[in-house]
């Protein structure tokens, strides 16, 4: 039983990681927070859907096309809409994310009505028995997926000079401009593997979920969870804290209450934010006067 | 004349850093103190700890015998300390009318209650208070910017606005940090006629942090110099002048 | 720019504006069918939510979307108050409103905490969420998902259900709050709450107490929003959790932003445009949202001070001042 949830709290917090990792890199880069994540997630969950169902397309490709399609879309956002408010209030930007996502949400409600979707299974493979636990293909994929992601994306941060832009941006813009980044550039290409990401995040979870297009309110929840809970920013920190939900989640929907599932990832980020604004693996942020 | 603010011993520490290291001094009533120092000398770091923006690790600041020590920003502005910001503290959005209002919150009388109902009690008392912001801003000839978006003004006439913000509710003490930054020559000399008014006509004692020296010479009756947190002089223009500790705070050891 | 200031006729002028329109309004049932009579009422409802919204996010300047957390609150306590506990719905209006006030202290204490910026958008919109979970999951009260109906009742002879009759109650309770809330923003309160927005630490320097100003807008806040939502409750007749998600939330915002973020003249307006539209639009699905995102969007990237800068510019009459000098 406890290695069935874990395994499941696993798969499940894979892509929560997923999501809030997503989210953390536009953050990082561009200090805005995308309260229109989750549609950008539920808009890869979509985009998967109409490639694999309607077009034939097979999932592998279908999941590259469906990312490159986000990309360029987070590409687009970022130079259309965000870059001209980019000096004004964070309010703004902040309403400019959730308007957006709101635009995604209402173009898949108008293609797809109010039905509910279900995505033909992916990795019909028989599921492995290792005594009691059952490891089906989907968990299997969706872990191994994210792991390997994972491996190349901190590689990539750790071992080019794409890791030192990110902190150089992140830390001071105008400092970053002075040494010969574009900024600009660089916003639009992090709003871009942001969208991807998170696109891949609704890949991920298409082919074991009923697609619907209000799916997305709830996955920008357990991101903000996620980095709320491994420390607001923190790339690494938003991974643990993904996981951790997952874990979470299934533990205390097994154990407590099934209902407690929806709603761990609310209690996780009332009592974070009040006991440990900074997280549990995020230092302490330094208010100036 | 008699004293107003009581400075004793005031030291700030943030985790082993000492920020400000046991400063000792008086202000009177119609007094006005300069303190000066090199970059990193602890100047904000005293008015941050005198106004209640930075809790001090030990001593105490009284305002006529009375401990402020403990309370907070707001509370100490209440009992007659009042500040003005280096980068300036105006509301911009607000107009120059509105700014010196919010100067005067402490003063408009009537509850939550009142204003919500509407009462005369509170509609009185702010439009006697209305009326003396705009004596004050005629006072210093700004009265015809009365309904002008601080944002728009000048800098001068920011400054000047903070000022009249600051005072509008006659506090015995008044901390200014750094009013000269960035004015013309003109608007400088105007700052020195505002602050020697103050001082001369309406006795508030002056802490003023100023980096212009040939202000801080003409306006202040005493000098407090200060380098690494500590005061290491203290006297009038003509006798800091002449210290050598002085000298070599800010030229170094020759 | 230099503002031109409303002349003191200008000024009297609009105090008799501001009667004039409820007046006026008074006579619409004359004038109209059962529909738009329906769209009416809604509008009021809009007004009061908007304001209170738009107190929160642009005259405090803070990053908090309870807003639809309150509504929902005011609408449950005043079905729950008038079907379990048999009041008359009239009382539930104020008791609403204080419910809707106590959320406004919860999301004031996250502030007070330090929790700002995206972390004060984040635990708000939880809390949201979390209200609609207690709603789903609290079935013997709310009654789940099947939503909770408000009993009939009468007031002076004629049904609750009348249209006509509703929006007379709509109209007294809507003007009295905005009124109440223009006093307040015209006050000292008024001036602190937006020097709070500009630059907290100089506000404190004044003697404000700052804790105590954001402390009290959220409240009233959650007055105007609680409020709203016991209104709604009696206007639609039947509560459901569906009413308090995101899609209220964006609405909201469109109307906070359409009109003007931070002015009680927007939350007006932008309340009476953009409650008509999706009215028609309802029978598409997904228009809604794809006109809330596009209007959102164009408005931050076209016109962000909203419609009331507009007619600021055609006269200053529509001169939003945060002070009062007749007594």
């Amino acid at each position: 039983m406890l290695m069935q949830l874990t395994l499941g709290g696993f798969a499940q917090g894979a892509i929560y990681a997923l999501i809030a990792l997503s989210l953390t890199v536009v953050y990082r880069s561009t200090t805005v927070v995308n309260f229109g994540h989750g549609d950008f997630v539920m808009a890869g969950a979509f985009l998967s859907y109409v490639l694999v169902v309607l077009a034939g397309i097979a999932f592998l490709p279908a999941a590259v096309l469906a990312m490159i399609a986000m990309f360029v879309l987070g590409v687009f956002f970022s130079k259309g809409l965000i870059r001209p408010i980019r000096g004004g209030p964070h309010i703004g930007l902040a309403l400019m994310c959730i308007s957006a996502g709101y635009i995604l949400r209402g173009i898949a409600r108008m293609v797809w009505g109010r039905e509910v979707l279900p995505m033909p299974p992916v990795f019909d493979i028989e599921p492995i028995f290792l005594g009691n636990l059952v490891v089906t293909g989907d968990a299997v994929f969706i872990i191994g997926t994210v792991f390997v992601l994972l491996v190349v994306f901190f590689g990539l941060l750790g071992l080019t000079d794409l890791g030192k832009m990110v902190q150089a941006v992140y830390q001071s813009p105008r400092g970053a401009r002075l040494i010969g980044l574009n900024v600009e550039r660089f916003n639009d290409f992090s709003w871009g593997v942001g969208a991807a990401l998170g696109a891949l995040g609704g890949i991920l979870v298409a082919p074991i979920s009923l697609l619907h297009p209000d799916l997305g309110a709830s996955f920008l929840i357990k991101g903000f969870a996620a980095m709320t809970l491994g420390g607001f920013g923190s790339l690494g920190g938003a991974v643990l804290g993904g996981i951790l939900l997952g874990l979470a989640e299934q533990y205390a929907g097994a154990y407590i209450d099934s209902a407690l599932i929806e709603i761990t990832a609310y209690v996780f980020i009332v009592l974070v934010l009040f006991i440990r604004p900074h997280g549990l693996f995020g230092r302490k942020a330094v208010v100036k006067v | 004349m008699s004293e107003l603010l009581q400075v004793n011993g005031l030291s700030v520490r943030f985790s082993g850093l000492t920020a400000l290291d046991d400063v000792t001094f008086t202000l009177e009533e119609g007094a006005v103190r300069a303190v000066i120092g090199p970059n990193g000398a602890g100047k904000s770091t005293l008015f941050n700890a005198i106004s209640g923006y930075v809790t001090p690790t030990s001593g105490t600041v009284h305002l006529k015998g009375q401990e402020l020590t403990k309370l907070t920003p707001h509370e100490i502005a209440e009992q007659g300390v009042r500040r003005t910001f280096q980068n300036g503290g105006l509301f911009p959005a607000l107009t120059v009318l509105e700014n010196v209002l919010t100067g005067l919150h402490a003063q408009i009388e009537g509850s939550f209650l009142d204003i919500l109902l509407g009462r005369s009690k509170a509609l009185k008392s702010e439009a006697e208070n209305i009326h003396r912001a705009r004596e004050l801003l005629k006072l210093m000839s700004m009265d015809h910017m009365a309904d002008t978006r601080a944002g728009d003004l000048s800098g001068g006439q920011q400054r000047i606005v903070e000022i009249v913000r600051t005072v509008a509710s006659d506090p015995p003490v008044l901390l200014l940090d750094e009013p000269a930054v960035g004015l013309s020559p003109v608007a400088r000399a105007q700052m020195m006629e505002i602050i020697h008014r103050l001082a001369g006509e309406k006795g508030v004692g002056i802490l003023l942090i100023e980096h212009a020296v040939e202000l801080v010479m003409a306006a202040a009756d005493r000098i407090l110099v200060m380098a690494a947190g500590a005061r290491i002089a203290e006297g009038t223009p003509d006798e800091i002048r002449e210290d050598r500790a002085v000298l070599e705070a800010y030229l170094g050891h020759s | 720019m230099s503002t031109t200031m409303p002349t003191s006729r200008q000024r009297s002028l609009r105090t008799w504006a501001f009667w004039a329109v409820p007046v006026l309004l008074l006579l619409t049932p004359l004038a109209t069918n059962a529909y738009t009579q329906f769209i009416v009422n809604g509008m009021l409802i809009s007004i009061l939510v908007t304001l209170g919204f738009t107190l929160v996010i642009g005259n405090l300047g803070q990053l908090a979307f309870a807003n639809t957390a309150f509504f929902g609150i005011g609408a449950y306590a005043s079905a729950i108050l008038s079907a379990k506990l048999g009041l008359p719905w009239i009382m539930t209006i104020p008791l609403a409103g204080a419910l809707g006030a106590l959320g406004g202290f919860l999301a004031s204490s996250a502030a007070l905490r330090g929790i700002r910026s995206y972390y004060l958008a984040i635990i708000t919109l939880a809390f949201g969420e979390l209200m609609r979970w207690a709603y789903l999951h609290t079935k013997p009260l709310t009654g789940g998902t099947d939503g909770l109906p408000l009993p009939r009742e009468t007031m002076f002879g004629i049904s609750l259900s009348d249209d006509t009759l509703k929006f007379y109650i709509f109209l007294a309770v809507t003007a009295v709050l905005v009124k109440a809330t223009l006093n307040l923003l015209r006050s000292r309160f008024g001036r602190a709450v937006m020097a709070v927005r500009e630059n907290e630490v100089a506000t404190a320097s004044l003697a404000i107490p700052t804790a105590r100003v954001i402390l009290t807008t959220f409240i009233w806040s959650g007055f105007l929003v609680g409020c709203a939502g016991a209104l709604f409750a009696r206007h639609v007749g039947h509560v459901f959790p569906e009413s308090f998600g995101m899609l209220h939330l964006i609405a909201s915002f469109a109307m906070v932003l359409v009109g003007g973020l931070g002015s009680v003249l927007g939350a007006v307006l932008g309340a009476v445009v953009l409650t008509a539209l999706p009215e028609y639009l309802r029978a598409f699905p997904g228009m809604e949202e794809l006109f809330f995102g596009l209007i959102v969007a164009a408005v931050l990237v076209a016109m962000p001070m909203g419609l009331a800068s507009l007619l600021r510019r055609l006269s200053p009459i529509f001169v939003e001042r945060y002070y009062r000098e007749e007594s």
